[in-house]
């Protein structure tokens, strides 16, 4: 990875030239992301009525000249709406699914990957057809199938339904790193007395790292604003998770009004991941890029 | 393994941290509205033993409403003052309309517990009727909280009266939170442009707009999502009412009714009456932006709950109303309007109906009412409740309406005809078509 | 290589996916499946009271404009906006592989949009990007000589708005793949080429694009597999409370006639239909994923 490292090469003007197209690029997307983002915090600190009256950037920074940002709305949006149930609810959800989806899904895109085996082929297509089943095709089955449980509502149900979407693509993600890790592993641990189950979890486990933790915040991003399923199942208000919890909120300061609360709520909720995404960034994106699908 | 479980550990940490969180919000928001619950001792004193208030009743309530609304609001205060009274706890599950609609049906055909539910009228009514408690005895019940009349004397006649009709002659549910879909105007604005009386057929209306137009005034805008409404009830000005539910019923689009109604609105578009802006807004830009923040638009055909809608947004609207005016003789006129409601029905499984229609009748009378009237600037049920001041004119309207239509009348009923009625519009209003291509895409529906 | 040892360790791996695949997806998809072909009135009917109705569900569905675009739209979509989005990370991964300065925050950067609720971008673009002249489009526009108001959400121009919005958030993904795809080709390559003189684009075209075949064809699959799922919030956004044409997508039907539209008077509810819908939609991904498959593999470089 000579490439990455750019930091401290003096700056050679031709080729910086040369590059100038592709930083434009690059800025132009920046700003427009920026501009987006920038946008919905100072809608959320400024009064409904100035969100619609056009020119909200222009009154956020007036606003912040005074000191008169509009707190309020955040204070409006974590404090009447159970906003932090539903949080609650989403981290307790998110850390119970995300290792479960990583235990199920690992073993299995190792055995896919690494033999040959009959039905090898058929798994594999399932997992590529599962992958591209839309969650509304599933819900009416699963939904009959919880009621004759008696399993509607409850939280076993979101995380078992939060597992399974998720497993398919986990299990695709994973299938090429475990493909390209050497081949003679698995004779050398036999060799030294390591039974296959060990040697999975011994050794070829954590050479898949860099997968696991990338398919693994995917799988956080994914589940954090997942909220179809979790619309229709998590119809009692106690289990609802934060995707859902602000769907209800926009809808609900749709109809009252609460304009600026509505986007602090959208920032209070888009904030974890944002954070995380900050924190990790550099380490989700090089694992992606280091080598995971098959060039 | 390592960077794992510091992903691991980082979020245990984040679930640690929100959970106190979660925990202070908690404890914060309940004692807040709690003190205003014991403020509400307004409500009758209660004896639950007289009206058969089972012993050991609890009502498990599944609401319409999401959290953040007034309505929401209100009604939890209400839930907590009612337990207060009667000793019957009430558990409030604010699902939103979106929860509500996809969530119960499901919920009560698995014999979940839930006492209480609502939704719009139609709804209740039609979708989930099966699991309705008859009322009939209840509604017709005289209780302590009546004055030693029956129920239904006490709440507003011409309500009561649609919900028997909707549950087929006999009462299913109990209504609030009436609205009645009309013209929703600003005054300021119509007395800048020196209209002094409201328009009652199309000709005054066209002046009127003219006037506006003369000041620099958009007469009327609309939303996507209002279109199918403004269209379906201008349709009963031409043809009808009874003849324009036929026509949405029966896909009937080939009727000269829907080519005037497009001309009517040709003109209108052309005249400059409409915003351009309804060829693009998407709810709520322009009841939000035009009508409300910039206030650059006079009137909009919508429920009288608009001005509780925008009330964050302007609470400052001189609110007026007018029935939509009449278009052409043989067409329906300021009598027919589309008048629904929010309602309470009681789930047919629930073991305490006497404490469920206890809390539908502390919601529906006296104090609550009115409170629920006040906080939303809603329409209250019971007669001797006090309208709120922004729909004084509404009052009117809603006392001479005697033909009730039903939503949008009827031209919202088929997801494929709403499609087509509102690209047709946004077309026209974008200037693109004109009323005969507007009545022949209507007419193109399969 | 199979040994019984490792046959044992294989069952034990399989068995739990096996397990969800069956409950989540075989189970399900078979039953909507059957459902399909039966007259079901709403998803909590019990099957004593559905009633076979042979193809006339999908029959039927054809017969319904709103459900016929919401077809095209989807393929409208799945087309155009997966040229643009392929096209889009392809530049984006070249540029960032070909040596810029900060590499990595220009990464973050274009890969944010994806991390992004729909419910909070969209929100977004609608009250901001695309509002009629006071909006960052239409003051561009303006700003470039064009005429505005471009109306954006508008009848004409809503499918693209949509486009543009959801596409917006999928580029970086996308890149992703790509760069990993580019920087598994070896330095040798270009240094080589460099050498010879070949300019950037030689480079791209003779070196880049025939080695990343195989990341382009995963790149369709994702795209296609991931429209099928994340379209839905799109279209729910910009058409919050009823199906409009511009921006109808067959998951947006399937939904409304599973639980009926918005408080009109008569809910039509047809959960046959909607499972029909739901096989089409299916149907569509498998198909679109195995072609796309067949035509990159055959001069697929192994590396």
């Amino acid at each position: 990875m000579t490439r990455n490292k750019t930091i401290r090469e003096p700056v050679k003007l031709k080729k910086e030239l040369k590059l100038t197209p592709g930083y434009l690029l690059c800025a132009i997307w920046a700003i427009f992301t920026f501009l987006l983002i920038g946008w919905t915090l100072a809608a959320s600190l400024v009064t409904p009525r100035e969100i619609f009256g056009g020119d909200v950037i222009g009154t956020f920074f007036e606003r912040l000249l005074r000191f008169d940002l509009v707190f309020n709305n955040y204070r409006l949006a974590w404090g009447a709406q159970n906003l932090s149930r539903f949080f609650l609810n989403s981290v307790i959800y998110v850390t119970i699914s995300l290792p479960l989806i990583i235990i199920i899904s690992a073993p299995a895109a190792y055995a896919l990957s690494r033999f040959r085996f009959r039905f090898n082929a058929l798994v594999q297509g399932l997992t590529s057809i599962s992958m591209g089943i839309p969650a509304v095709m599933i819900i009416m089955p699963i939904f009959s199938l919880a009621t004759a449980l008696r399993m509607t509502g409850t939280r076993t149900t979101l995380v078992f339904l939060y597992i399974g979407m998720s497993i398919p693509f986990t299990i695709f993600y994973l299938l090429p790193f475990f493909k390209n890790l050497p081949s003679g592993l698995e004779e050398a641990a036999a060799v030294d007395g390591c039974s296959p189950v060990r040697t999975f979890w011994r050794i070829m486990f954590p050479l898949a790292q860099p997968g696991i933790i990338t398919v693994t915040i995917f799988n956080f991003i994914t589940l954090w604003n997942e909220f179809f399923i979790s619309m229709i199942f998590a119809n009692d208000a106690q289990i609802r998770p934060i995707a859902v919890g602000l769907f209800n909120m926009v809808q609900g300061m749709r109809y009252a009004g609460h304009w600026g609360a509505m986007f602090a709520s959208t920032v209070i909720v888009f904030a974890p991941t944002f954070v995380l995404f900050i924190v990790l960034s550099n380490k989700i994106l090089t694992s992606v890029t280091g080598g995971a699908i098959k060039g | 393994m390592k960077k794992f479980s510091r992903i691991l550990a980082l979020m245990l940490m984040l679930a640690m941290v929100f959970s106190v969180a979660a925990c202070n919000g908690g404890s914060t928001t309940a004692p807040a509205n709690g003190g205003e619950a014991g403020a509400a001792g307004g409500g009758a004193e209660y004896d639950p033993q007289a009206d058969g208030i089972e012993a050991g009743a609890s009502l498990i309530y599944w609401s319409m409403w999401s959290e953040a609304e007034p309505q929401a609001i209100v009604l939890a205060a209400a839930a907590r003052a009612f337990t207060e009274a009667t000793g019957v706890p009430v558990s409030i599950n604010f699902n939103g309309r979106q929860g509500q609609r996809e969530g119960l049906a499901p919920a009560l055909a698995a014999g979940e517990t839930i006492d209480i539910f609502d939704e719009d009228i139609d709804r209740v009514t039609g979708q989930w009727s099966d699991h309705l408690l008859n009322l009939d005895d209840l509604v017709n019940g005289v209780f302590s909280d009546t004055d030693g009349q029956p129920f239904r004397a006490k709440v507003n006649s011409g309500l009561m009266e649609m919900a028997q009709e909707r549950g087929g002659g006999t009462f299913t549910v109990v209504p609030y939170q009436p609205f009645v879909f009309t013209t929703m105007f600003n005054k300021d604005l119509f007395e800048e442009a020196g209209i002094t009386s409201n328009p009652t057929n199309w000709q005054e209306f066209l002046v009127a707009c003219q006037q506006l137009v003369d000041i620099g005034i958009i007469p009327m805008t609309v939303d996507n999502s209002y279109i199918p409404a403004l269209f379906g009830t201008t349709v009963t000005r031409i043809a009808g009412s009874e003849r324009t539910l036929e026509i949405f019923e029966n896909h009937e689009f080939s009727d000269p009714a829907i080519l005037r109604t497009a001309q009517v609105f040709e003109e209108l578009i052309t005249n400059g009456f409409m915003s351009p802006r309804a060829a693009t807004n998407v709810f709520p830009e322009g009841q939000a932006a035009e009508f409300a923040a910039m206030e650059a638009v006079a009137m909009y055909l919508n429920g009288t709950w608009l001005p509780n809608e925008l009330r964050e947004i302007n609470p400052d609207i001189n609110w007026g109303s007018f029935a939509w005016p009449s278009i052409d003789a043989g067409g329906a006129g300021p009598e027919a309007h589309n008048i629904g409601a929010q309602c309470f029905g009681i789930n047919v499984n629930t073991n305490y109906p006497n404490a469920a229609f206890a809390f539908i009748r502390w919601i529906t009378l006296g104090y609550w009412d009115q409170r629920l009237a006040d906080d939303t600037w809603g329409v209250p049920m019971a007669n001797d409740a006090v309208w709120p001041v922004q729909l004084q004119d509404a009052e009117v309207i809603f006392a001479s309406t005697t033909d009730r239509l039903p939503w949008a009348a009827g031209a919202e009923d088929d997801p494929n005809v709403t499609a087509v009625i509102i690209e047709s519009f946004q077309r026209m209003a974008a200037g693109t078509i004109n009323a005969q291509q507007f009545a022949d895409n209507l007419a193109a529906i399969s | 290589m199979v040994g019984r040892k490792n046959k044992r360790m294989i069952v034990l791996f399989l068995i739990p996916a096996m397990f969800i695949y069956v409950m989540v997806f075989i189970y399900p998809v078979l039953r909507t499946f059957v459902m399909s072909f039966f007259a079901v009135e709403a998803i909590e009917t019990p099957i004593a009271a559905w009633t076979f109705a042979g193809l006339n569900n999908y029959i039927g569905l054809f017969r319904i404009d709103l459900f016929n675009r919401s077809v095209t739209n989807y393929l409208t979509l799945w087309f155009v906006g997966g040229i643009a989005v392929l096209f889009l990370a392809m530049v984006y991964a070249v540029i960032l592989t070909s040596g810029v300065r900060l590499k990595k925050f220009w990464r973050a950067v274009i890969y944010l949009p994806n991390i992004i609720s729909a419910i909070a971008l969209g929100t977004m673009w609608i009250n901001y990007a695309f509002r009629d002249n006071d909006g960052l489009f239409d003051r561009i526009v303006e700003a470039v000589g064009g005429q505005t108001p471009v109306m954006w959400t508008g009848p004409y121009m809503g499918l693209w708005s949509l486009l543009i919005a959801y596409c917006f958030g999928m580029v970086g993904y996308i890149m992703l793949t790509f760069i990993s795809g580019i920087e598994k080709i070896g330095d040798e390559y270009y240094e080589c080429a460099s050498i010879e003189g070949a300019n950037i684009f030689h480079k791209f075209f003779f070196i880049t694009l025939p080695l990343i075949r195989g990341v382009v064809r995963s790149n369709i699959v994702i795209w296609t597999v991931s429209l099928g799922t994340g379209v839905f919030a799109w279209s729910f956004m910009f058409s919050p409370t009823n199906l409009t044409l511009p921006y109808t997508m067959p998951p947006n039907y399937m939904r409304e006639i599973i639980f009926g539209g918005r408080g009109s008077a008569v809910v039509q509810r047809d959960s046959g239909a909607a499972a029909s819908v739901g096989i089409l939609i299916a149907l569509l991904v498998v198909v679109i994923s195995v072609v796309s498959s067949l035509i990159t593999r055959k001069d697929d470089v192994e590396m």
